[in-house]
């Protein structure tokens, strides 16, 4: 999972126009995988680490707890509904957000799109 | 270059005792069917359909802009107003439009908080209409985020308000209906997509109605996309058991703003909800 993470990191960085909406954007996300811990720390819009868990001397500006199983359905090129989005997985009971939700909706667009530069292109073989 | 059918014209009327200027497009000639569009968005969700020779051949549609909304302007005063739209006031919007343009009980299509509305009528005022397309629309809906994100100094509503709304929309679409549908939202005033959801996710006032809907005077026909997360399929499901005799569509691959978001993918079904609705003008009751 860590490695996924670290892909979002250098494809953000690759990805100007969302470097653009995240400008303004100096916060540390925690996302919890089936209760694995990974804190993503923004600088700038840029992600600048990826640090796995547990820890309790970090501190969040907000979370999505979730399973592997709905990231990967997330992660789909087009996902069933309810995994199509960090919302959906919260409305379907496959995810959680925690924290601070206003500065999440203040950089929303951003923080989606940051977290779907994972997404597969087109579907895997079987 | 091409140059569209659709024409857009104003037309003032008097609503909560005050007039109102509102906008209004339409394009083809027929049975009038009267488009109303969601919460935080405009007559250009309605474009696609207004441009469809094959659907504007028999059928002359209208869609107007609610106050607040696209070119229609607020009322004298909003400068100090909050606006928090209601049933009552969007009631009689819709019936003043229709009696202002002398429309002969049209069909009325309306999606999210437009198809709620035209539930509320179909239940109130079935005299004035000759029969009900309710898109992603539901009896009621309590708001699963807190409507206040979306007017406050400190962050644009309306960049908020697009990203809760992405939530709403198929992968399925393509991304330049997916981004022209959240450019509207983008564009909404200050504080009218919440007011707008105001009355979606507290007006509870509909639930009663629901079973005194006559379809066999005027059909209900309810469509609602797998990818909606604000009216589901089962909210939707809930909603059609509840008035005797309505009929239902479940769009696998679309959301909360099918006409808009995915235009080809819902055409099939706006034509077979046309279908099922009176073929010509009931005559008066």
């Amino acid at each position: 999972m860590i490695d996924t993470f670290r892909h979002i990191q250098h494809q953000l960085d690759e990805t100007p126009h969302l470097l653009r909406l995240g400008r303004l954007f100096s916060e540390t996300v925690l996302i919890e995988v089936d209760g694995a811990e990974f804190y993503l720390t923004f600088e700038k819009g840029h992600i600048v680490s990826v640090v796995e868990g547990p820890s309790r001397k970090t501190p969040w500006r907000f979370a999505l707890r979730t399973d592997a199983e709905a990231l990967a359905k997330f992660w789909r090129p087009r996902p069933a509904p309810g995994f199509h989005d960090i919302f959906g997985l919260v409305k379907i009971g496959r995810g959680r957000v925690d924290g601070d939700i206003l500065s999440l909706v203040k950089n929303l667009r951003f923080f989606k799109e940051v977290l779907s530069l994972a997404r597969a292109t087109t579907e895997p073989t079987a | 270059m091409s140059i569209e059918p659709i024409t857009g014209r104003y037309l003032t009327v008097t609503v909560e005792g005050a007039p109102r200027r509102i906008y209004f497009e339409e394009a083809g000639q027929g049975r009038p069917v009267l488009c109303l569009h969601t919460a935080g968005a405009d007559t250009r969700q309605w474009r696609h359909l207004m441009n469809d020779a094959e659907v504007t051949a028999a059928h002359r549609l209208i869609a107007f802009d609610m106050p607040w909304h696209g070119k229609s302007l607020p009322p004298e005063g909003f400068e100090t107003q909050e606006y928090l739209l209601t049933t009552d006031a969007y009631i009689e919007t819709v019936l003043a439009v229709i009696d202002g343009l002398g429309l002969d009980r049209p069909i009325l299509a309306g999606c999210s908080m437009g198809g709620r509305i035209a539930l509320q009528l179909a239940a109130l005022h079935p005299g004035k209409f000759s029969g009900f397309i309710a898109i992603e629309a539901s009896d009621f809906q309590p708001a699963w985020y807190d409507i206040d994100w979306f007017h406050r100094p400190d962050a644009h509503g309306g960049e908020m308000g697009a990203a809760l709304v992405s939530a709403n929309i198929s992968p399925h679409a393509p991304d330049v209906e997916r981004w022209n549908t959240l450019w509207m939202f983008m564009q909404s005033g200050p504080g009218v997509f919440r007011g707008d959801l105001s009355f979606y996710t507290r007006d509870d006032s509909l639930i009663p109605r629901l079973s005194s809907i006559d379809t066999a005077k005027t059909p209900v026909h309810i469509i609602v996309g797998a990818y909606d997360l604000t009216c589901t399929p089962e909210d939707a499901a809930r909603t059609a058991r509840a008035i005797p005799g309505a009929t239902l569509a479940v769009m696998d691959e679309l959301g909360h703003f099918p006409m808009s978001e995915h235009p080809a993918g819902f055409r099939p079904f706006f034509v077979d909800a046309l279908e099922r609705m009176p073929q010509q003008v009931p005559a008066p009751v």
